[in-house]
């Protein structure tokens, strides 16, 4: 099957192994190697490659933010291509967003505030 | 028999959804400044919204993606960026208009102002979004929306000429006060194409789990559904054209809309406009507030979901939270409610191709829709009127700004 990584891989919504949305393909990231052709090693799922698209430096400025949010934080978040596969109109990871900083926001959130209002 | 309920139900949700602020209150312009004369606005309106409800009904149900979905997937994200920026905006607007709607119906019932009424409002409408699910929301709303069709019945009981009514659904040029002519116009099409009712058509589809099967059902409710909403929009029109028009009475104030029904129904008209007024706004708050969370986290690929709890799609949850208390700060500083609607209704007009166009470039995608892609007519229909209403509004705004007419 013909996978054209713009149309088909950029943008398209990401699953994760406990099938919970984890994000869009925000970015393809190609490995060059030498004497031979370049090859997909992975995609990134993060508002710093997302904002990149639009500016660097905005880019550079939401990584710096991020940076002292913890370890691991400040760089775009990697999948290996190797861990995806098509899954209807989505692309399935066999990983767990939660051991990965996809989930970061929405934890932060969860716990600080959601967790806090009645009800919730 | 489970599917013909469906039907059933469909319709009853959008004609009980179909009514709020937007439509309520330009329709009644409409009917005091040019009596019948722009019937032509709502019949365009109502045939614009009903082919773009099914088709994002027909959307999802075959390609599974919801409409900021695929949105993004295709065009990426920049061309994405400005589609959703813009609506996002403008839909706060109308967002805003809405709670003031139903600060003003309080205000109305007991005789304290509005403002007051901004903050408990956003907070029912919070309360409702964060304790309930989308069937809930969904039917329970909607079925209760069913009293607009007091207009209808009060139409019926001042015996008009339909034939003068018809009559005006043939689009004419104005005698007199041209400019302001063409912003109602563009006003009321602005409330009856509001982008955010097809695109929460499109993720009720999904919450539903649609299939292929439900292609046929989907054309039945979007037809009927909007189809007697836009009725009800004309009988607003028709009493505002009786009652007001022939007495040289223009709509400056909500204050004024309970009389559409208190000549016919007396002091229970009053009470029937004031529910209509609370109920559909609140239902409309709800539906907006959900909208514009369904694009962001769709856009961005969150979790969400009206059936979910908070705690498992927190962003979610805590985007829709954001708006509804942003859009209440209009009417908690005493922003006039009626000329948030005006405004609101004329930038959703002047903004709808933005919206529809990616979205019929996606309607003619077979990698999307297989078989299921869109006819000439369907396509026709929503470029021209769309881009029509964009035309007017473009025009119309800067000369009902200035007074000119």
């Amino acid at each position: 099957m013909k996978l054209d990584l713009v149309a088909d891989v950029l943008d398209e919504q990401l699953v994760d192994s406990k099938g919970r949305q984890a994000g869009r393909i925000d970015g393809i990231v190609l490995e060059l190697r030498d004497g031979r052709p370049p090859r997909v090693g992975y995609v990134e799922v993060s508002p710093i490659t997302l904002l990149s698209r639009f500016n660097r430096r905005f880019a550079h400025w939401y990584a710096r933010h991020d940076r002292k949010l913890g370890e691991g934080r400040g760089v775009p978040t990697r999948i290996p291509w190797t861990r995806l596969r098509r899954e209807g109109p989505s692309f399935a990871m066999d990983i767990d967003a939660e051991s990965t900083p996809i989930f970061a926001l929405e934890d932060w959130l969860r716990r600080h505030i959601v967790e806090r209002i009645p009800g919730g | 028999m489970k599917k013909i309920f469906e039907v059933a139900l469909g319709i009853v949700t959008s004609v009980g959804g179909f009514l709020e602020i937007g439509s309520i209150a330009t329709a009644a312009q409409a009917g005091a400044s040019f009596g019948f004369q722009l019937g032509w606005s709502v019949v365009l309106g109502t045939v614009c919204i009903a082919f773009l409800v099914e088709m994002s009904g027909r959307f999802s149900a075959v390609s599974k993606h919801t409409i900021p979905d695929a949105m993004r997937e295709r065009f990426g994200v920049n061309l994405f960026a400005l589609p959703l920026l813009v609506m996002l905006a403008v839909s706060l607007l109308v967002l805003a208009a809405e709670i003031g709607g139903v600060a003003v119906a309080i205000e109305m019932a007991t005789g304290i102002s509005f403002p007051i009424w901004a903050l408990p409002v956003a907070l029912l409408a919070w309360v409702l979004l964060w304790k309930t699910t989308f069937s809930f929301i969904e039917n329970g709303i909607s079925l209760l929306g069913l009293v607009t069709l007091a207009f209808a019945v009060g139409v019926a009981k001042l015996h008009p000429s339909y034939v003068a009514i018809v009559r005006g659904f043939v689009p004419t040029l104005p005698h007199h006060d041209k400019a302001h002519y063409w912003f109602i116009a563009v006003s009321v099409l602005g409330a009856s194409i509001s982008p955010y009712l097809y695109y929460f058509y499109s993720s009720g589809a999904i919450e539903e789990k649609w299939d292929e099967s439900y292609v046929g059902i989907n054309r039945a409710i979007a037809a009927i559904g909007m189809g007697f909403g836009g009725f009800l929009s004309v009988a607003v029109l028709v009493l505002a054209a009786m009652l007001f028009h022939p007495r040289g009475i223009s709509v400056d104030h909500y204050q004024q809309l309970p009389e559409l029904l208190s000549g016919v129904f007396h002091r229970t008209g009053f009470w029937l406009v004031i529910a209509s007024l609370a109920i559909a706004c609140i239902g409309a708050t709800l539906e907006i507030a959900l909208s514009l969370a369904y694009l962001v986290a769709q856009g961005f690929g969150w979790n969400w979901g009206e059936d979910l709890e908070p705690k498992d799609d927190a962003r979610f949850a805590l985007t829709y939270t954001i708006l509804i208390f942003a859009a209440s700060l209009f009417s908690l500083i005493g922003v006039d409610p009626l000329k948030l609607t005006e405004i609101s209704m004329s930038l959703t007009a002047a903004s709808l191709p933005l919206g529809t166009f990616p979205f019929l470039i996606l309607m003619n995608d077979r990698e999307y829709l297989g078989e299921h892609t869109n006819g000439h007519l369907g396509n026709a229909v929503v470029l021209v009127i769309s881009a029509l209403s964009a035309v007017l509004a473009v025009v119309s705004i800067p000369l009902e700004l200035v007074g000119g007419g």
